[in-house]
């Protein structure tokens, strides 16, 4: 597409690194996403390849702006920009609207307040803890043998969630052990995980100050259980963009064009 | 945003005065040493009314001093350790597992650890932690314990409370003179007082001169220089040293050289930093412009005992400390120094070891805003532990928080 000018955003997350690709209207050309695994590095330069061959499009020379935790490790990228600038800028696009955005990933849940301009103006993120995140369902999945896909619908079949605690990740995989033991049925455990999961973030939200209307985004955003129980215990409906993980990769990318 | 291109020349200008600064503190040492040898050496507090014990002729030393000395040399893991290995928990300040660790295997410790003491001193104007401290250090070497007990001061001071103090530091005296057979003159104790007045003036006018465009300070150069205000109060070598630090931000100020190079943000600083990576930190953030021109910290040393009841004004003073005082207090203090040093906004330091700290931070970063309207930012971590210190978790916060001023 000669002529056209285009712009690229990696968003390098701890369990899935995300490309996108924007024309210079900001609208989406082509994205990708694969799993991080050990090296981001190995993974951004995947997800370019995987853009390249979708899109038709050689990457060479188009702006680059990454995200993300492993933002720095993106060589080809020109500029580097946290996740929750990024994260910010691309909801904004999707839904200017929304003043509160609660992000939960693979090891991270930020809530970030987002002002009139699409930048964030206040956030908080989860502490050195992993009950707040995508971590959190995928060791209480393994733990109840379903797939992390199947978790959310299982629990919504639930009229009584089990009370699980919030606090520790490792300390509430062994008392959905014990839940197990004791006969309670599955689908009012995985009730009582995302239960506990939301209240986490339900805090975390109060911090920052619940404005609506509120989005949510992130790998875990896809979870209709997640979501129910949020909504819940904040209050508030919520607003989900069609592809919630690459709202950060999005936001980088709109960044590489000055948009 | 983080660029990516490197550039050559330093981001940060370190003060021509650190060598006197070395020479400052190698002495406090050795005369800590001797003084623990002739019987007359008392650990002591940050916030103890040092000047009562120095005009009696003993010594002070600083635990709390001796913690940033093990942090700054990075094995703060391996001395807190030898506390744990005692059974203390990794709940316990830092700054305490720092001192029960040396004083249990010293041969292991940054200095050999502190010089033994005759007397430990306490004043809980800073924490609670530090009587059940100097209780445990006073089990394993057998040093009596004393202990100027500061209620905490919610708005203004009341008389009964200050006549409390008042008699607390009476009480001082008593037990100084019976501990190491000394009496206190009033005459000298004016002279201290003076000294300490002296240096404590010195030490707020360089403070002060960071108002200025750019700063002649950052955060790490005033963690640094303070170190004389704390542990030398009172004594006479250490006013020459304050008028050389302000000679030298004169300069800086009068030639309009800043602290770093190209200072683009100007932040406040609240809590005790990570001492083991002080300089990485500050210079890490100089490298993108940002400086930070006044903290909570190394502005808590203010006041001079002086009038005609010396000891009414020693309680007033050692009670209306930073952290002997209420939340509001502290937002107060922070929207002042922000405004008066017009700052873009702030990063407080969750300390995990200091709970007196660190307590009220998330409700207070909300006041400081609203009252402000600068954006602030709450990071993790340790004074001393570096377990306790993620840096890329830290990094991100520091660096959307940054990405706020573009």
């Amino acid at each position: 597409m000669p002529g056209r000018k285009l712009g690229i955003g990696l968003d390098v997350g701890s369990t899935t690194t995300k490309i996108v690709m924007v024309d210079s209207q900001g609208d989406m050309l082509g994205s990708h996403l694969v799993p991080t695994g050990a090296s981001g590095a190995v993974a951004a330069r995947r997800c370019l390849e995987e853009l390249t061959k979708k899109s038709g499009v050689g990457t060479a020379g188009i702006p680059t702006t990454s995200t993300g935790y492993g933002r720095s490790l993106v060589d080809f990228a020109e500029k580097s920009v946290t996740e929750i600038t990024c994260h910010s800028i691309g909801v904004h696009r999707l839904n200017p609207e929304i003043r509160l955005l609660i992000d939960v990933g693979g090891q991270d849940s930020k809530v970030i307040h987002i002002g009139e301009n699409g930048r964030p103006t206040d956030f908080e993120l989860n502490d050195k803890c992993s009950a707040g995140t995508g971590r959190f369902l995928e060791v209480m999945s393994r733990v109840l043998e379903v797939s992390i896909d199947e978790l959310g619908p299982l629990a919504l079949q639930s009229n009584s969630p089990c009370t699980i605690s919030s606090t520790c990740t490792v300390f509430a995989e062994s008392e959905v052990i014990g839940r197990i033991g004791a006969g309670e049925s599955p689908k009012d455990i995985a009730a009582g995980v995302h239960a506990a999961m939301a209240s986490k973030i339900s805090t975390l939200s109060k911090r920052v100050g619940v404005t609506t209307p509120v989005c949510v985004t992130g790998g875990v955003a896809l979870n209709p259980a997640f979501r129910h129980y949020l909504s819940k215990q904040i209050g508030a409906e919520l607003w989900m963009p069609d592809s919630p993980q690459l709202t950060g990769a999005l936001g980088a990318a709109l960044l590489s064009l000055g948009l | 945003m983080t660029g990516r291109s490197g550039k050559e020349e330093k981001a940060y200008r370190p003060l021509k005065m650190q060598d006197f600064l070395q020479q400052v503190l190698f002495r406090h040492v050795l005369e800590g040493n001797a003084a623990s040898e002739q019987g007359r050496l008392a650990w002591v507090t940050s916030g103890f009314p040092v000047e009562i014990p120095v005009a009696m002729g003993i010594t002070p030393t600083y635990p709390e001093q001796y913690g940033a000395v093990v942090g700054s040399q990075k094995v703060g893991p391996t001395i807190c350790g030898f506390a744990e290995e005692l059974g203390y928990s990794q709940e316990l300040c830092s700054y305490a597992r720092s001192s029960i660790g040396s004083t249990s295997k010293p041969e292991e410790s940054p200095l050999n650890g502190l010089p033994e003491p005759q007397a430990l001193l306490a004043c809980n104007n800073i924490c609670g932690t530090v009587l059940r401290w100097h209780d445990a250090i006073s089990q394993m070497i057998g040093a009596p314990v004393f202990l100027l007990d500061t209620p905490p001061v919610e708005g203004e001071q009341q008389p009964h409370h200050l006549t409390y103090v008042r008699t607390g530091i009476e009480r001082l005296i008593e037990f100084l003179s019976k501990t190491f057979s000394v009496s206190l003159e009033e005459e000298r104790l004016r002279e201290v007082a003076a000294n300490s007045s002296k240096a404590i003036s010195l030490w707020t006018k360089s403070l002060e001169a960071c108002k200025n465009k750019p700063s002649p300070l950052n955060c790490a150069d005033r963690f640094t220089t303070m170190a004389p205000v704390v542990t030398m109060r009172g004594t006479e070598h250490i006013i020459e040293f304050y008028q050389a630090l302000y000679d030298e931000v004169q300069e800086r100020v009068s030639q309009g050289i800043g602290a770093i190079r190209d200072e683009r943000i100007r932040l406040l600083w609240d809590n005790i930093p990570p001492w083991f990576s002080i300089f990485k930190f500050f210079n890490g953030l100089a490298k993108g412009g940002v400086v930070f021109p006044a903290d909570t910290y190394t502005h808590a040393w203010s006041g001079s005992i002086e009038g005609e009841d010396l000891f009414k004004s020693a309680a007033t003073i050692y009670s209306n400390v930073y952290l002997n005082k209420g939340l509001q207090a502290k937002v107060d203090k922070m929207v002042k120094l922000i405004k008066e040093y017009d700052l873009d906004g702030f990063v407080m330091f969750s300390v995990r070891s200091c709970k007196r700290y660190s307590l009220g931070q998330l409700v207070s970063k909300e006041l400081v805003t609203e009252e402000t309207g600068v954006p602030g930012v709450v990071i993790e971590g340790d004074m001393v532990d570096s377990r306790l210190f993620n840096d890329a978790q830290i990094q991100t916060r520091i660096d959307a928080l940054l990405e706020m001023f573009e």
